[in-house]
């Protein structure tokens, strides 16, 4: 790949609305401690999502929070999955 | 090593091993005895004392005692020794890290070269880092040691000087007097002055290593069983590799001491200390780049420490990963259709000498008496007798075995002679699924080769051709039972690859039911009860379909005597594919090809490969095994197994070469067609030589002429064996058995009888050979069928010499091919498994990896088993909804609103895909309440016992799901489907793409929709894909480059511009860029560089010609083609950021095949939508079923770090975080030592690691702990 396509192009869609990309929340406080709570685990156990994806930066999550994320499931139909931001 | 016997403890097991650097002190508190002489043995055989054989450190000799311990050989664990350095040497593993060291600590002071705020800064990141993480990733260490740069301490203000490595082990310091070698001696110096805190900034854990003792003043010898000698026939003793190197090391050193004392010239010295350093560097590491490998007198290159360690043969792989066993056997195996499905023959031979131990109890003490007076050699007998205090007899010695069978008692433990229904597991490598071992009962049989059933030929993918297959005993009760329940041949019909029987009839058997099942098949009462007797069964005779003149019985009626009653079922034959029914008639068929079985009895249809064929989803047997159970599928296919056999053998079946002649009409025939093709090609030569063929996009002329030829004789060759075809009746033996689906296809049939074909390499004709030729006979650039390797004749006939070595040509290659495909197919497979071995399913239906990260919230995100679902589907509803309803009879009908209403109530325990797959198959039949009510129930218990296990080891499951078939694909790429122009890498090659994650797929696409307003118009497809096609200043521009005036003119071309819709705006942008005077004039650009020199003016001139103005920069090729009613553009080469805010595109639908592309573009979620997308389009153009949870869990695995990762030791496999499994897989050496620096701890919770320690595997069975709370006082 060149340089330049390196560079990140901001994208003027919503990006939600891609057939690829599925909906990404901020868990709350309280959604998080449920969470953790469900399945006796601690925040860094959770699959990674990098602060600087461009589905995390649409939403503005920052590193530390934990994401609820609505996959579209070959399945099962849809799914609901959860993943940690972290730096980078 | 002894073996465990029953009643023996185990009072310790390890729970963690940790890594760490020996310090000199620990070496010496370690050691026995000081090496001092560099000899082992005087002349008497004795080891000299002090010397490399000291008795000290341990014994060889079986009945010497060792005399630091006192123990035998066999309990004597043996003792290190040492070497006293007389100057301190470096370790080579450690270089890297004593010059990172040295580099960024301060000469002076030692401590690192960095501002005492920026350590506060990067302590709090560690710090942070480990509060948010839990580990410090390794790029946080990295930037540390980057960042220390400064030109002087921050602290003493000594100045820095820079230091070389002069691999591999001499460091420089250029001082402003010029370089000087840095000794040993004073590196260990600043190592030591390092400070602890300092040390923990860079990753070191100091409690375990200081860097001072990676520069080494003893060396450890180890103990002679590490390195024992071997005495040859002739009497002379040959010495170990590591002895030789220590014989080496010791001599030198004594050399250098003496030197040292005696006050030889400083260059003597320095001269000697260098050779020290080379054979203890050649000591660990023989192979490091540099220097001469160390040579045996032989000149065969040393095997030292790390060359034992590494490499497929090496400690890791070869032996603590896996081992060489006992209770095994090997032998060719052979078929034997009598043997009933989950038996193995065994060879009387083998069966006494493989043995099992049984304890001796009142109920089997008789028969185990009679086993050990027939003693080891008279089948059935024994080989030991254990008594309860461990002593072990064996009877090969004992001379009077009645007495001694006559003392037997309870309790002992006789290991005797495998015998019938015994469980052993059987195996065939390349081990590439579970399927390759399962278990077998033991049937002693004579002769010398191991018998099995051929209908379990599939799962281990064997023939007959002289295959070999390993046998196993299972020794305890626990072992034996585990094979049992979960190992058993019909407990592994179904692959947990596709949900579908693996298991099944194949070659003949197919032959014969098609022939037993077709609608003309009568037969008579002797022969009907031959057939019923041998494929045991024992019920009365069915009434006969004829009665008059004589009784006959149609084949059908004698095939559902085994099908379970009750059963109902429809479906087509595989004989249904060859017809080409535009419609189909169903039950009305007129080829007998639509099956129909109804409680129990074939009503009609051919039972085929598609109703009982091994690898067939959907079929008849696979309903047996779904609806009536493992036992009952597995006496099924035993007893059609002996019925077909029978049949097929009294009838006789054979195809014979006078089978394969076609009569000369049609040979006639098929010759005019194949003149009129000869005709054909020579016309396109014809045009091609004067200029007039048409030229295909994306293709030179060469090129598109290659493809118009290749496409006539494609034809010719299909339609000469169209009319062989034709010719055949079909009770022709060859038809009959591709009908079948036996064996061969009509292809073969065609080869054989009418036209070879083209003869191809890398899937083009053949071109190579002679200058513009292929051979030296033909006319140069001869491009006509002949020359370039269509061979007319077919295989009955026989090939001309030309033809015979084209052919010869396209087989080499299909050889070549078949071998590097193993090869890379089994990589990948070595990778995927490595990297997936350690996932499992948690009790909370999570898939963990060993340290208890989540990979996925729920397996396959329906937490539906692929082994026990439907061929992918948890529930096989409309197949429920027939069978509820035989039960229920019509009543009045449900509401709409009820069922609606029972389905709510359900919503939670379904995945929504079935729930809503339930609803619409409910809204569509007209039941009763009580139907909707039993069938919802139906449903919800179906998938509960569909869902994967708690335990179960789904990553290796789908590593072996994705690697196994890998075997199966072609390496070639291939032709666009549709689209002639476009290649695209498919089969392996792609799939290794894929998985490797590599950063440019070696073909890169987009697919490009456009929105409404543009999608329905051909000529604005055009236009957007023109925006997207790159346009370089070149393309539109006269450039003349002056390098006299230092000046580049540019004098735009109108015309172009508007062709491209370049606007001068697009050009003036482009150009902004330029950090040149630059000016515009109208269509006129001039660049002028000053004070630049020639070289680089030249580089720019070409820079400035290929200027993007406008586009995609790597973009190739736009194509723009109709798909699905609407107009799309594909691209070769991709640009997604650029192409998604064009104005008409429809960026919601529009992607890319670049993963990392997609990654970074839409995020890893979309990165993780492509890499399942892509694989499962690679499998499927191979016709390759493999369920998708195997793809999503890869997928999930590679993006689980928010990073897409490679399935390989730079990803996946490298952020495992036991450094025993990572030494294990590959780089073995840095990781031990990388390990050992930062002082990690290995868990064992994974795989690799407990396979390696001996215990027993976290998975399965072995993930079941017991814990106990203890009262708290």
């Amino acid at each position: 790949m060149s340089r330049r396509s390196k560079k990140l192009i901001e994208l003027n869609f919503n990006l939600f609305e891609h057939e690829l990309i599925p909906k990404h929340e901020i868990l709350t406080e309280t959604e998080v401690k449920g969470l953790l709570e469900r399945f006796h685990i601690k925040p860094y156990q959770l699959p990674y999502i990098k602060a600087s994806d461009p589905a995390v930066k649409w939403i503005g999550a920052k590193p530390g929070d934990i994401l609820k994320i609505s996959r579209k499931s070959l399945t099962a139909g849809e799914s609901l999955i959860h993943k940690y931001v972290v730096e980078g | 090593m002894k073996m465990m016997t029953f009643g023996e403890e185990i009072f310790k097991s390890v729970n963690c091993i940790g890594f760490s650097l020996l310090s000199p002190a620990e070496i010496r508190k370690l050691s026995v005895v000081e090496i001092q002489t560099a000899d082992t043995y005087d002349e008497d055989g004795v080891p000299i004392t002090s010397g490399l054989m000291d008795g000290r450190l341990g014994t060889l000799e079986p009945r010497q005692k060792c005399r630091t311990c006192g123990n035998t050989a066999s309990s004597c664990p043996g003792h290190f020794g040492l070497i006293e350095l007389a100057e301190p040497v470096i370790h080579v593993s450690f270089v890297k890290l004593v010059y990172k060291l040295l580099q960024n600590s301060c000469r002076n002071c030692g401590k690192i070269m960095l501002p005492q705020e920026k350590i506060d800064n990067f302590r709090n990141s560690i710090k942070e880092n480990i509060e948010r993480l839990n580990t410090v990733p390794e790029d946080v260490y990295k930037k540390i040691l980057k960042t220390a740069k400064s030109h002087e301490c921050p602290y003493c203000g000594a100045k820095r000087y820079p230091i070389e490595l002069a691999k591999p082990t001499s460091f420089y310091e250029s001082i402003e007097s010029g370089a000087i070698k840095l000794t040993p001696s004073s590196i260990r110096e600043r190592l030591e002055r390092i400070p602890e805190e300092d040390l923990e900034l860079i990753g070191m854990n100091t409690s375990t290593a200081r860097p001072e003792w990676m520069v080494l003043q003893v060396l450890p010898v180890p103990p002679v069983s590490v390195r024992p000698s071997i005495t040859l026939e002739s009497g002379i003793r040959s010495e170990d590799d590591l002895t030789h190197k220590l014989v080496d090391i010791v001599r030198i050193n004594q050399k250098l001491k003496e030197a040292m004392e005696s006050g030889v010239p400083i260059n003597i010295i320095q001269e000697l200390h260098d050779l020290l350093q080379y054979h203890v560097t050649t000591y660990f590491d023989n192979e490091v780049s540099g220097i001469p490998p160390a040579r045996h007198r032989s000149g065969r290159p040393l095997k030292t420490i790390c060359q034992r360690l590494r490499g497929k043969e090496g400690r890791f792989r070869g032996n603590l990963s896996g081992k060489r066993v006992d209770f095994s056997a090997r032998t060719v195996i052979s078929p034997d259709i009598n043997l009933d499905l989950n038996e193995v023959g065994v060879p009387i031979d083998i069966a006494s000498k493989l043995t099992v131990p049984e304890r001796v109890t009142k109920w089997n003490i008789e028969e185990l008496k009679k086993y050990i007076e027939n003693g080891p050699d008279n089948y059935p007998g024994a080989l030991y007798i254990v008594r309860p205090d461990g002593r072990r007899i064996r009877l090969e010695f004992v001379t009077e075995r009645k007495e001694l069978a006559e003392s037997l008692q309870f309790g002992f433990i006789v290991e005797r002679h495998i015998k019938k229904g015994d469980t052993v597991l059987f195996n065939r490598q390349p081990s590439l699924h579970r399927m390759s071992i399962m278990a077998h009962v033991v049937q002693v049989l004579p002769y010398k080769t191991f018998r099995l059933n051929p209908c379990v030929c599939p799962p281990y993918n064997a023939d007959f051709d002289g295959d070999e297959m390993n046998l196993h005993v299972p020794q305890s009760e626990e072992a034996r039972t585990e094979a049992k329940l979960l190992m058993q041949v019909q407990d592994q019909i179904l692959s947990p690859r596709y949900g579908g029987p693996i298991i099944g009839a194949i070659r003949d058997l197919l032959s014969s039911a098609y022939i037993l099942t077709n609608k003309s098949t009568f037969l008579e009462r002797e022969q009907v009860n031959r057939l019923l007797v041998a494929s045991g069964y024992n019920n009365a005779i069915p009434e006969p379909d004829i009665k008059k003149p004589n009784h006959l019985w149609s084949g059908k009626s004698i095939f559902s005597l085994f099908l379970p009653k009750g059963m109902n079922f429809t479906s087509k034959s595989n004989l249904c594919t060859m017809y080409k029914c535009k419609k189909c008639l169903k039950e009305k068929c007129l080829y007998d090809s639509y099956i129909v079985i109804k409680d129990g009895i074939l009503k009609q249809g051919v039972i085929d490969k598609n109703s009982i064929g091994a690898e067939k989803s959907e079929s008849l047997f696979h309903r047996i095994v779904k609806d009536f159970g493992p036992e009952d599928a597995r006496s099924f296919l035993n007893s059609i197994a002996k019925l077909l056999d029978r049949f097929i053998t009294s009838r006789g079946f054979t195809y014979a070469i006078d089978e394969l002649e076609v009569s000369d009409k049609i040979k006639e025939k098929i010759k005019s067609a194949m003149n009129k093709t000869e005709n054909k090609v020579n016309e396109l030569i014809n045009k091609y030589k004067t200029g007039s063929l048409e030229r295909l996009p994306g293709q030179t002329m060469d090129g598109s002429l290659e493809i118009y030829i290749m496409n006539e004789l494609s034809k010719v060759r299909d339609l000469a064996g169209e009319y062989a075809e034709g010719y055949f009746s079909s009770d022709n033996n060859g038809i009959i058995m591709t009908r079948a689906g036996a064996r061969g296809s009509m292809l073969n049939i065609g080869q054989m009888t009418a036209c070879l074909g083209q003869q191809s390499i890398r899937g083009k004709r053949i071109l190579r050979g002679y200058r513009d030729r292929t051979m030296p006979f033909f006319q140069l650039g001869d491009a006509g069928a002949e020359a370039r390797g269509f061979v007319y004749s077919s295989y009955r006939s026989g090939l001309n010499p030309i033809e015979f070595f084209f052919h010869a040509m396209g087989g080499r290659e299909g050889l070549v091919d078949t071998a590097v495909r193993t090869q890379q197919s089994g990589y990948m497979q070595r990778r995927l498994i490595n990297a997936l071995e350690h996932l499992k399913i948690e009790y909370d239906g999570t898939v963990r990896d060993s340290s208890g990260n989540i990979i996925q919230f729920k397996y396959g995100e329906d937490g539906v088993d692929a082994a026990k679902s439907d061929h992918g589907k948890a529930v096989n509803i409309e197949r429920l909804i027939e069978s509820v309803k035989l039960v229920f009879p019509k009543g009045s009908k449900a509401s709409k609103k009820f069922i609606e209403e029972e389905i709510v109530k359900v919503k939670a325990n379904l995945p929504n895909a079935l729930k809503n797959r339930l609803r619409n198959a409910l809204l569509e039949e007209d039941g009763s309440r009580k139907f909707v009510e039993e069938v919802i129930n139906r449903v919800l218990e179906n998938y509960n016992k569909s869902l994967i296990e708690p335990g179960e080891a789904a990553g290796i499951i789908s590593a072996q799901s994705i690697g196994e078939p890998g075997t199966q694909m072609t390496l070639r790429t291939f032709h666009f489907a549709g689209v002639r122009e476009q290649n695209v890498t498919l089969g392996l090659p792609r799939l290794i793409e894929i998985v490797d994650a590599r950063k440019m797929p070696s073909t890169p696409m987009m697919t490009v929709r456009l929105d409404k307003d543009c999608r329905k118009s051909k000529k604005k497809a055009q236009e957007i894909a023109s925006m997207i096609t790159p346009t370089s200043l070149e393309d539109i521009a006269m450039i003349e480059s002056v390098i006299t005036d230092m000046k580049i003119y540019a004098r735009l071309d109108p015309q172009a511009m508007q062709k491209r819709g370049v606007s001068m705006g697009n050009v003036e942008t482009a150009i902004e860029a330029i950090r040149y005077d630059v000016e515009v004039n109208g269509h006129d650009i001039e660049v002028s560089l000053k004070d630049v020199e020639i070289p680089k003016f030249q580089k720019f001139s070409q820079s400035f010609k290929s200027i993007i103005i406008k586009g995609a920069p790597d973009v190739k090729r736009t194509l723009v083609l109709e798909e699905e009613g609407e107009w799309i553009i594909r691209t070769e080469g991709s640009g997604l950021g650029y192409v998604l805010n064009l104005p008409g595109v429809d960026p919601r639908r529009t992607s890319s095949n670049n993963i990392h592309e997609v990654a970074s573009t839409l995020g890893i979620e979309a990165g993780r939508n492509i890499i399942i997308q892509e694989a499962i389009n690679v499998l499927e153009e191979q016709g390759l079923d493999v369920d998708v949870r195997h793809v999503m869990l890869v997928a999930d695995m590679m993006t689980s770090s928010g990073d897409v990762l490679q399935v390989g030791r730079h990803g996946v496999s490298g952020e495992k975080a036991s450094p025993l499994a990572r030494a294990a897989f590959e780089i073995a050496i840095p990781t031990m030592v990388d390990a050992a620096i930062k002082g990690t701890q290995d868990p064992l919770k994974g795989v690799a690691e407990n396979v390696i320690v001996g215990r027993e595997i976290p998975m399965g069975t072995g993930s079941i702990e017991v814990y106990m709370s203890m009262r708290k006082k």
